[in-house]
């Protein structure tokens, strides 16, 4: 394993002072819903029960954490070896992403405080999309503690604990992943055959028959990957039982299908934003080589969902609400041109992708295009009745941008208490004009 | 299964089983007001018709809906009744279940072999994913409270249960002075409407609302009037909506051994090609 540094970028003070304002104002806030109810804080109401939290803080959250599980998958499965340097930074990104979602759906919830409801097997319910999305959460949580812990332990400098954590945390995966199958199913057959099949897996790998991946258990990845699928289109799914309620443009039984794609496709584009964004925060290069070839698998992959998402579109004869004069209509081309054609079209002209600023723009573009479509899904294409509408309460926002603060904070002390990114970074890092050179050093 | 037959023809406006539902329920009046000084108030009243309150809350569980209609080549009034629908003919068959019951991740929903829809306290967590699915706009939340809860029409489940000789029957249908809401088993009920329906072909508009809706619900409606006049759903399929997602809940265990295959397949692969490649590389260094 290559070595890793810990990030010591002189922090950019103004702009830790307006996080924490965020922050405490979001708590503020979050103690008032928590006293007086949903209703004393949200616009929220009995036509409109989901809304900005929803399809902000956690629709788009989590498609926004995809980055995790697809660098992941292409440097541990694919063995991409090269973007090993982005890997834990993705890593932690999806893991406060999940951490802040969680909170946010228990600010969400109504009766948030007895959420572990849905992990009593009397209360299981696996006919309900929300049930698997409550189990996908808490299993791929743990797995993304699992995937992180490496950087803790580094950083406690305890290689007993790592040896630990090498040899049981295929055990823990072959259990919960088996537990999550019994849960889906409540079916002992389909719980035995994932046991077999995980456990047949490890037995070639020890026996030398399949190589064994090292120091990172395969069997980890896997089900990051694995649980990422699942929870990323089931989020889709959640919306296939309204017909009656959300309009046809985004309605489709491939729901499932387009919030896998469009995850897919956010996870390199937020690889690659966060790259760029981080670099300038903590003052060093950005790794414009590696971005930049992460960059070209994004204008493929817009390409496929927006083919799924246009010919769906067409062949379910949905086009002619487009050209309805309504907010809806106005909406699925924002998404469609803004949010997918633009950043398309930036990053498949390599003069625009090979640059810094084109990079920023097409990874932007790419994500505020899940954003729209996630928020079209949930909260602007549904349409319930005439007299009631939605559109978020200032609180609703405050306790947003609270907890977004709340990430990028725990981020930034993250990355400076512990090894995330790695020793190639700060090789490459540079004074810059202004002067001021990150002060690095080793773990 | 236990229903409700509700006929507007019969029905006169009293709102006496408004009155009953809160009686029973221990339901706290609503504070309404048309007086233009309350103009946030009276705002409440507009396009929903000119019933007191405007619609269902948390805190009222029916409505009786004022809707004034064109019939005859006259104005008249028609009255509609807002209540939980009680969806689906078998509580056994998971596809069959009701948009709530079958959205809800912690059984906190339940359709009872009995007929009622009824909601469990102790299991809720107030996701309301159930508002959201429910075609009939039914379930309403607390949203004033710092526990709230999810409430709702439960065809008086509790009388029901209580199972005393005349104490059985829900409030309203008690209340219900005209009979226009009768109660008892849905075949004979739907047999009954049917009948009314062939008696006086020119009186009903020849639609039993809720005989098909969503696979069949426990509330039926009949009326003398199209049912979208009376702001009723009217674009709702005949089949239960747990079809829309019965597909993706099964799709699970097998996309879980499948992608795991499929992954393994792929990792073991690529590390052979790749330690083949290092080594070759590494052999012709040696040479």
């Amino acid at each position: 394993m290559s070595e890793t540094f810990i990030a010591k970028g002189k922090p950019r003070l103004l702009g830790q002072f307006v996080l924490w304002v965020l922050l405490l104002v979001g708590v503020a806030v979050t103690l008032k819903r928590f006293l007086f109810g949903l209703g004393s804080t949200t616009n929220l109401n009995d036509s409109y029960p989901w809304g900005l939290w929803i399809g902000f803080d956690i629709l788009t959250g989590i498609a926004l954490a995809a980055g995790g599980f697809t660098l992941t998958a292409a440097l541990y499965l694919w063995g991409n070896k090269k973007y090993h340097p982005l890997a834990r930074p993705a890593i932690l990104t999806a893991m406060l992403g999940y951490i802040f979602f969680v909170i946010a759906l228990f600010i969400d919830l109504g009766r948030g405080l007895v959420m572990w409801r849905m992990f009593l097997p009397w209360n299981w319910q696996h006919e309900s999309v929300m049930f698997e999305v409550g189990w996908c959460v808490a299993t791929y949580l743990t797995i993304l503690i699992f995937e992180f812990l490496p950087s803790v332990l580094e950083r406690f400098k305890r290689p007993d604990l790592m040896r630990l954590w090498e040899t049981f945390t295929p055990l823990v995966v072959v259990a919960l992943i088996t537990l999550f199958t019994y849960a889906m199913t409540s079916s002992a057959r389909w719980a035995a055959t994932i046991l077999i099949i995980t456990v047949l897996f490890e037995l070639l790998q020890a026996s030398g028959a399949v190589p064994r991946s090292r120091p990172v258990p395969i069997l980890l990845i896997m089900a990051g990957v694995l649980l990422s699928c699942l929870h990323q289109s089931s989020l889709g799914s959640l919306f296939l039982i309204v017909p009656h309620k959300l309009n046809a443009l985004w309605h489709t039984p491939l729901l499932p299908i387009e919030f896998l794609l469009s995850a897919i496709m956010v996870g390199p584009a937020m690889v690659v934003f966060e790259g760029i964004v981080s670099a300038r925060v903590f003052r060093r290069r950005p790794e414009l080589e590696l971005l930049t070839g992460l960059a070209k698998a994004i204008p493929i992959l817009i390409s496929i969902y927006l083919v799924v998402r246009v010919v769906d579109v067409a062949v379910r004869g949905a086009v002619f609400h487009a050209f309805a004069l309504s907010p809806q209509a106005v909406m699925f081309w924002v998404e469609l041109s803004i949010g997918s054609a633009l950043p398309l079209a930036l990053l498949a002209t390599p003069e625009v992708a090979r640059t810094e600023r084109g990079l920023f723009w097409g990874s932007l573009l790419t994500v505020a295009g899940v954003l729209i479509h996630r928020l079209n899904v949930s909260v602007i294409g549904i349409e319930a009745h005439t007299w009631q509408s939605y559109s978020p309460a200032v609180s609703e926002y405050l306790i947003s941008l609270g907890v977004v603060a709340g990430g990028l904070l725990a981020f930034r002390y993250i990355v400076v208490h512990f090894p995330v990114y790695e020793t190639s970074a700060r090789l490459e890092a540079a004074p810059r004009p202004a002067g001021r050179v990150g002060g690095t050093q080793t773990a | 299964m236990r229903a409700m037959l509700i006929d507007s023809t019969r029905c006169l406006g009293c709102r006496g089983c408004q009155v009953a539902c809160k009686q029973w329920n221990g339901l706290e009046g609503e504070e309404t007001s048309f007086l233009p000084a309350q103009k946030e108030k009276a705002a409440e009243f507009a396009h929903r018709g000119y019933q007191n309150p405007p619609d269902l809350s948390a805190k009222t569980w029916t409505l009786l809906t004022y809707n004034e209609v064109e019939l005859d080549g006259r104005l008249q009034w028609v009255f509609g009744k807002q209540q939980c629908m009680h969806c689906g003919l078998d509580a056994e068959d998971r596809n069959q279940w009701p948009a709530c019951v079958v959205s809800c991740p912690v059984h906190a929903l339940e359709k009872t072999k009995e007929g009622p829809v009824i909601w469990h306290a102790e299991r809720c967590i107030g996701c309301r994913y159930c508002m959201l699915a429910c075609p009939f706009h039914i379930p309403k939340f607390e949203w004033d409270k710092a526990w709230p809860r999810i409430r709702k029409c439960t065809m008086c489940f509790d009388r029901l249960q209580a199972g005393k000789a005349g104490f059985t029957e829900p409030a309203c249908s008690k209340a219900c002075p005209t009979d226009a809401i009768v109660w008892g088993e849905r075949d004979d009920l739907l047999a009954e409407a049917h009948r009314r329906l062939e008696e006086n072909p020119g009186k009903y508009y020849q639609h039993i609302y809720g005989e098909h809706e969503v696979g069949g619900t426990c509330v039926l409606h009949l009326s003398s009037v199209p049912f979208e006049q009376l702001h009723y759903p009217a674009n709702l399929p005949n089949e239960p909506l747990a079809v829309n997602t019965s597909l993706a809940m099964k799709a699970p265990p097998y996309v879980i051994v499948g992608l795991s295959l499929g992954m393994i397949g792929v990792y073991s692969a690529r590390r052979r090609k790749i330690e083949a490649e290092a080594n070759e590389s590494e052999g012709s260094r040696h040479e």
